[in-house]
C-alpha cells in the first residue's frame, strides 16, 4: 500500500509568496558557505541532506486530498480538497498507461475545503470515467451539486460527462470496495465528519481521520477512536491546533491537536502517525517546529513500542 | 483508561488549597485524576495550587483535566496555579502551549504570591 498526499493544508488553500522562496534561497546560499556544486543533482543532494526540511522545501498549501494506492483496482481517494486538481491530471496520465478509469472517493465531510477540488477534477469531464462518491453524509450529492450552481461556478454538475454515483455508508459496517475493505466512524465536527479505515489484501491498514475534535468533556468516548485506530500501519490525523488552542479560543471549531493524536495512536498501538490538516496561518517553519515538538512529546510519553511521527506535506508518499 | 489512582497530599496555606498528587497521569490514571482534581478545584476558596513536583509526566488527558478543573474553579470563584513541574512536565506544558493558558510557578511561594 502507498499513501500519497496531494493536499495537506486545513481550511483554506495557501501559497508561498515570492519573499518566502527568496528567503529559502538566501538561507541555502548562506548555509552552503561558498561551496561549489558540479550540477543541479549535486545541489539537490545538499538541500536534501544538509538543510532542514522547512529551509529547502515547503509543506505546500493545497487542501485535503489523500490517495490510497493498493496497486490494483480503482483509484481510492480521501476528500476532494484543492489537491484533487493535480491528482486528477496525474491519474489521467496513469489511465493512459492502462489504469482502470474508475475513481472511488471517501468524503470526511462536506465543508468547502474538502470538496472544492471537484469542479476542477478533469476526469469528471471525460466520457467513460466512472466515479463513485462514498460518504457518511446522505446529503453529499446536494453539497457537490450546490457548489456548481451558477452563482458559484460556471459549469453545472449535470454537464459533467463521467458516470457519477453517490453511496451513503453506515458506521460500524465493513465494506468490500474494489481491492480494499473499508469501515468508517462518526467524528465530532460541525455537520459531523467521518474517519475511514482501509485494509488491503495484505492486511495493511491506513486510517484517515481529519476534522475530528476530541471533546474535552467526552474523553471516555475516545475508546471508540482508539479501537478504530487499533494496530494501524498509518494514521493520518487532524493536528491543526495546539492542545491549548483546541480547549480555549478554538474549542468547538472541530479540530484536534498534535499531542492528542500522539496519545490516541500510542493507546491504539499504531505504527505511524502523519500530522495533517495544517493550520493555514502556519509558515513552513511553524509546521516544522510543530513536527519536532510532536516527536519530542512522543518520546516523553512513550510506553511500549515507539510511534513514528511523520509530518504530511503535499507530495509526500508513504510506503506501508 | 480508568482504574489507576494517584496518591494526593492536601494542604492549606495563606487561604489557598495546595494539592500535590504523585505518579504518572496517563490513560490508566486520568479518570481518577480528573475527578479528584475537579473536586479539589471546587473545594478551593480562592486559589488551588497544583504542586506538580510528584508528577512524573502527564498525557493530554491529564492536561485536559486541568482545563476542566479550571472551569470548575472559575465557577466557584477561584483559580488554579501550577507549581514545581519537573523538566519533563515543563516540556509537555510548553509543547501543548498549556504554559500560555496557566500560570506556572517555580515554587509554592511564587504560586501563592500570585
Amino acid at each position: 500500500m502507498q499513501v500519497r498526499f496531494w493536499g495537506t493544508r486545513g481550511s483554506l488553500p495557501v501559497a508561498a509568496k515570492a519573499a518566502t522562496v527568496r528567503d529559502k534561497v538566501a538561507t541555502a546560499l548562506v548555509a552552503a558557505d561558498g561551496r561549489r556544486f558540479a550540477d543541479e543533482a549535486e545541489a539537490r543532494v545538499y538541500l536534501e541532506t544538509e538543510l532542514d526540511f522547512a529551509a529547502a522545501h515547503t509543506y505546500g498549501g493545497a487542501t485535503s486530498c489523500v490517495e490510497i494506492d493498493v496497486g490494483e483496482g480503482a483509484f481510492i481517494v480521501c476528500d476532494m480538497g484543492s489537491g484533487l486538481r493535480e491528482f486528477g491530471l496525474d491519474s489521467l496520465g496513469r489511465c493512459a498507461g492502462g489504469h482502470t478509469r474508475e475513481w472511488h472517493f471517501f468524503l470526511s465531510h462536506l465543508h468547502w475545503d474538502h470538496i472544492m477540488g471537484f469542479p476542477f477534477f478533469v476526469p469528471a469531464f471525460v466520457p467513460g470515467s466512472k466515479i463513485v462518491i462514498h460518504a457518511g453524509h446522505a446529503d453529499a450529492e446536494t453539497a457537490l451539486r450546490r457548489q456548481q450552481e451558477e452563482i458559484s461556478f460556471p459549469v453545472p454538475f449535470d454537464w459533467l460527462k463521467a458516470d457519477i454515483e453517490f453511496r451513503t455508508l453506515v458506521p460500524g459496517q465493513d465494506y468490500a470496495i474494489g481491492a480494499v475493505t473499508v469501515s468508517l466512524i462518526e467524528q465530532h465536527h460541525s455537520h459531523l465528519s467521518y474517519g475511514y479505515r482501509f485494509r488491503d489484501a495484505a492486511a495493511k491498514v491506513a486510517v484517515y481521520s481529519t476534522d475530528s475534535e476530541h471533546k474535552i468533556d467526552r474523553m471516555e468516548g475516545e475508546a471508540d477512536v482508539v479501537a478504530f485506530f487499533g494496530g494501524a500501519d498509518l494514521v493520518v490525523c487532524d493536528t491543526m491546533y495546539s492542545l491549548a488552542d483546541s480547549v480555549s479560543m478554538k474549542e468547538d471549531w472541530g479540530h484536534s491537536s498534535n499531542i492528542v493524536a500522539v496519545d490516541l495512536c500510542h493507546e491504539a498501538a499504531a505504527k505511524r502517525l502523519a500530522l495533517f490538516h495544517h493550520e493555514p496561518t502556519y509558515s513552513d517553519a511553524d509546521i516544522e517546529r510543530m513536527h519536532r515538538e510532536s516527536i519530542r512529546y512522543e518520546e516523553l510519553t512513550r510506553g511500549a513500542a515507539p510511534l513514528e511521527v511523520l509530518c504530511a506535506y503535499d507530495g509526500l508518499v508513504v510506503e506501508i | 483508561m480508568s482504574g489507576g489512582t494517584l496518591n494526593w497530599r492536601i494542604d492549606e496555606r495563606e487561604g489557598a488549597r495546595i494539592a500535590a498528587p504523585a505518579g504518572r497521569v496517563d490513560e490508566s490514571t486520568a479518570t481518577a485524576f480528573t475527578e479528584r482534581l475537579i473536586g479539589e478545584a471546587g473545594a478551593a476558596r480562592t486559589m488551588l495550587v497544583l504542586d506538580l513536583s510528584g508528577i512524573a509526566y502527564m498525557s493530554s488527558r491529564g492536561l485536559r483535566a486541568l482545563t476542566l478543573a479550571q472551569r470548575e474553579a472559575t465557577r466557584s470563584g477561584s483559580t488554579i496555579v501550577l507549581a514545581r513541574p519537573n523538566e519533563t512536565m515543563r516540556e509537555i506544558l510548553a509543547i501543548s502551549r498549556y504554559d500560555m493558558i496557566f500560570k506556572v510557578a517555580d515554587t509554592i511561594e511564587d504560586a501563592l504570591a500570585g
